[in-house]
């Protein structure tokens, strides 16, 4: 009889069904934790807003300039009392507008892709899916390797997929099949991208998929180099992607090695970047310091430790102080 | 009874008919306020037109103006003609002129969480204040901070907290704005000792609606300042604040469980009293599981309740709680689902109030946050009706129990929360016409009643009814009556009497000549 309660209790909360922007109660809890909000000040960008205009009168087209701001830092969405499907629902959105140029580019490649033969069956069962930013640095991505140990690089990555997903592109089911195909037989998934994590555990429900920040950290030698004086950059979209858990996780790491973190009083992560999809995708300009400012304000820190290291160029740019990527702590105790 | 024909008479800006309002009649209901006429664009064009020629943008198009459509409340409908995001004082004044020279109404939004339509807008310019909304400067010596009014509470929250400071008292609720609050009470768990937040205002800047921008407090301009704190946003909107602040310090917590309203809130009031805690207020589940929460500041608060109070306190701890309600649902299993009801709740509302990030060696942290989660999650909905009573201290407890059976008669679920509000003799003159009922001395008892939606979907001709009849017992009772956001239009002179009514009405039709600023609210 208790167990059943518990089963109950079980389903209810994991399985509690995903609702809508008709849903949305008006509570502004999502405008809180928006780095669109802090940056504009104005509601019209926010989900609230996008959520009571389509509410109240609106079609897709008039929200256009709220759903291309979003930075899918997906923040709203621990916080929304509705449970709301936001990202799923601004990402249908992007889907739903008119496609700029750009966006047939983009399409082509994805379809280019679909295209081409499954990668080979990997040699390890951990699997690690970098971004675009780690490839930029190899030594780091090396490091990450060793640190890992026993884990492969795939050599398709779905970094398309996830521009897709970011972008409103279509993703052929065929490329999608083939993207998964490879990711079915392995232990473990480790997903650097906080987008295609997010998604990743929508189509592989029963895979053991984490972020690269909680593989990092889960590390003894990255762990005991935390110092107490040191700004732990939670990634925010995986943070997000999987809040209930980790919220948990990283209060164990603050428990356990007292550094502060990139975390708000609702325990949600401020982003170092506020880029909105023409940013991304490089076609404006960006401007970060607004969000590395209110994230650093009033902080008594000597070291930022970030696990993205996109956010590691804007917060070098932004601070007085050294940044590391969380992989680098492992040389003070390890080599 | 009136007619049908004559309750939709149609009233001009800042005239109050006779009230018509009868207790559980939905044909008198009559609702200036949930369905205020739409006002008829009149001057619309010139008005819009002289807006931007000075540089304001206003926006016309239906996604900005569908945005503001309803409030929390969601019961009242309705579009602006255009909406101005709020930027500086200086802009807000240059608006309220052309409105004044033009007539065109201004509704003044700040959280939006008004229950009947007070923030949404039957034509005219809507102001969002969150524009506003940056702290301007905190002064951890003087224990002071000037903040934008369009603020919300949480995000003021979060600045000073790297200042490691805290605000006094704000609303359990994360998306009040200050501004806001200040013009309507705003209680905390901590009014009992520290009062209502609007008397945490040490001065505001004011944009009158005439434009005037001005500086006022108990000093300077003291009788604007008296009427714009717990003023409905009738005398101006409050673009800057400076409030009393306070070092951050997390709460120990301690959970009293009573299955009596009455004995729950003699406890309460004994606390109160005495000065026994730091904060305290009841939260119900129904009138069966009834929560005191009682908190302090530092552990010698705590040890001295534990040492002088906590003895003669009649509730219960957890577990001796949870033997008195099987007893009674033994006694009584035609009851059953009410258990099952108490139940359930208790299991989704209990793991919310101790979620390990915000508690730490029996502390909790940043409670606004655990309360204001558990509101939305929990009580939040399309639709809300939180009709308020405040009393004398005397007079509460038969407040309680007359809406209790109220709320029992028109819901199957609902929740009480009922708090102290620490009064300030020197503010007496702030305190008139507002919530604070005329008759209380020392401290004033606000209940919320608030009945769960429960995914159903109520006429609001019957969730007016329900309003009417809590109305109705704070008028009977000679207290006073309020929800978030203002008192009801049709109600004020049978609370308040003709002569203040009166007399508030002459000085607001001197202050805002042309009866613009969010009209329909009070005047």
């Amino acid at each position: 009889m208790f167990k059943g309660f518990l089963m109950f209790d079980f389903f209810k909360n994991t399985f509690a069904p995903r609702r809508n922007y008709s849903d949305c109660s008006g509570c502004s809890l999502c405008l809180l934790v928006c780095p669109v909000w802090r940056q504009h000040r104005d509601i019209s960008l926010t989900p609230h807003g996008h959520a009571k205009a389509l509410q109240n009168v609106n079609s897709a087209a008039d929200v256009v300039a709220s759903v291309e701001n979003c930075t899918l830092c997906m923040a709203c969405e621990p916080v929304c009392p509705e449970n709301i499907d936001i990202i799923g629902m601004i990402l249908d959105l992007r889907r739903q507008l008119a496609a700029p140029t750009w966006l047939h580019e983009l399409q082509t490649r994805v379809n280019e892709r679909a295209t081409r033969p499954v990668a080979p069956a990997p040699s390890s069962s951990t699997m690690l899916l970098p971004d675009q930013a780690l490839y930029a640095y190899p030594d780091i991505l090396a490091r990450i390797v060793a640190l890992l140990r026993s884990v492969n690089i795939s050599d398709d990555d779905g970094s398309d997929i996830s521009l897709a997903l970011e972008s409103g592109a279509a993703i052929p089911e065929q490329r999608l099949q083939r993207f998964l195909t490879q990711l079915r037989q392995l232990k473990r998934i480790i997903v650097a991208d906080g987008l295609l994590l997010r998604h990743l555990k929508q189509w592989l429900p029963n895979a053991n998929i984490i972020g690269l920040g909680v593989a990092l950290s889960g590390h003894a030698v990255v762990r005991r180099n935390l110092r107490a004086t040191d700004l732990y950059v939670i990634e925010p979209r995986a943070y997000h992607a999987d809040y209930q858990r980790l919220v948990k996780y990283y209060d164990r790491l603050r428990v356990a090695h007292g550094c502060a973190f990139n975390l708000d009083l609702q325990r949600i992560a401020i982003p170092a970047t506020a880029r909105n999809l023409p940013q991304r995708l490089g076609l404006a300009a960006s401007n970060d310091d607004g969000q590395t400012h209110w994230m650093l304000h009033g902080r008594s820190i000597t070291r930022i430790v970030v696990e993205n290291l996109e956010e590691r160029a804007a917060l070098e740019k932004a601070s007085g102080f050294p940044v590391v990527h969380l992989a680098e702590l492992a040389d003070d105790g390890v080599t | 009874m009136i007619s049908e024909t004559s309750e939709l008479a149609l009233t001009a800006p800042g005239t109050i008919g006779s009230c018509h309002v009868g207790p559980d009649a939905l044909l008198g209901i009559k609702r200036q306020q949930t369905n205020p006429t739409r006002w008829n664009g009149q001057g619309w064009h010139p008005f819009a037109a002289a807006l931007r020629d000075s540089g304001i943008e206003l926006r016309e198009n239906i996604a900005a103006r569908g945005t503001f459509a309803t409030d929390a409340g969601g019961t009242a409908y309705g579009l602006p003609h255009g909406v101005v995001i709020a930027r500086s004082a200086a802009q807000v004044s240059s608006l309220l002129k052309a409105a004044q020279q033009f007539r065109v109404p201004v509704t003044v939004r700040g959280g939006g969480l008004t229950t009947e339509g007070e923030s949404v807008a039957f034509g005219g310019v809507l102001l969002d204040m969150t524009g506003m909304s940056r702290v301007l400067h905190v002064d951890s010596d003087a224990l002071t901070v000037r903040t934008e009014g369009g603020i919300f509470w949480h995000s003021l929250a979060e600045e000073l907290r790297r200042h490691g400071m805290d605000y006094l008292s704000a609303p359990l609720n994360l998306t009040s704005s200050v501004g806001g609050t200040l013009g309507v009470g705003g209680i905390d768990v901590n009014s009992p000792r520290l009062g209502c937040s609007a008397d945490q205002a040490l001065s505001v800047q004011v944009v009158t609606p005439t434009g005037e921008i001005v500086e006022c407090s108990d000093t300077q301009n003291a009788e604007l300042f008296q009427r714009v704190i717990l003023g409905y946003g009738q005398f101006g909107v409050i673009t800057e604040a400076t409030l009393k602040i306070r070092r951050y310090t997390p709460l120990r917590m301690h959970y009293f469980y009573y299955d009596s309203l009455r004995t729950a809130v003699e406890d309460m009031q004994l606390l109160n009293k005495n000065d026994a805690s730091d904060y305290s207020g009841i939260l119900t589940i129904m009138d069966c599981a009834v929560n005191l929460l009682v908190a302090f500041d530092s552990d010698e608060r705590e040890a001295a309740f534990k040492a002088n109070w906590q003895s003669r306190l009649r509730g219960h701890g957890e577990f001796g709680f949870a033997l008195c309600m099987l007893r009674r649902y033994a006694l009584r299993p035609w009851k059953i689902a009410e258990a099952w009801y108490l139940l359930q709740r208790k299991r989704e509302l209990f793991p919310e109030f101790r979620r390990t990030e915000y508690m730490r060696d029996g502390l909790m942290y940043d409670r606004t946050v655990v309360f204001s989660h558990a509101v939305w999650k929990f009580w939040g909905s399309k639709q809300m009706v939180i009709p308020d009573l405040a009393t004398s201290a005397e007079k509460f407890v038969a407040a309680v129990e007359r809406g209790n059976a109220v709320c029992r008669k028109y819901f199957p679920h609902y929740t009480l929360y009922c708090v102290g509000i620490k009064l300030r003799a020197e503010h007496k003159p702030h305190y008139e016409m507002s919530c604070i009922p005329p008759d209380a001395e020392g401290w004033a008892y606000g209940c919320e009643f608030e009945p769960m939606m429960d995914d159903r979907v109520y006429s609001r001709d019957y969730l007016q009814s329900f309003k009417n009849a809590i109305y109705d017992i704070g008028v009977d009772l000679g207290g006073s009556y309020y929800r978030f956001g203002g008192m009801m239009k049709g109600y004020i002179r049978r609370v308040f009497g003709d002569e203040v009514v009166n007399r508030h009405l002459a000085m607001k039709r001197e202050a805002d000549p042309a009866m613009i600023l969010n009209r329909d609210v009070i005047f």
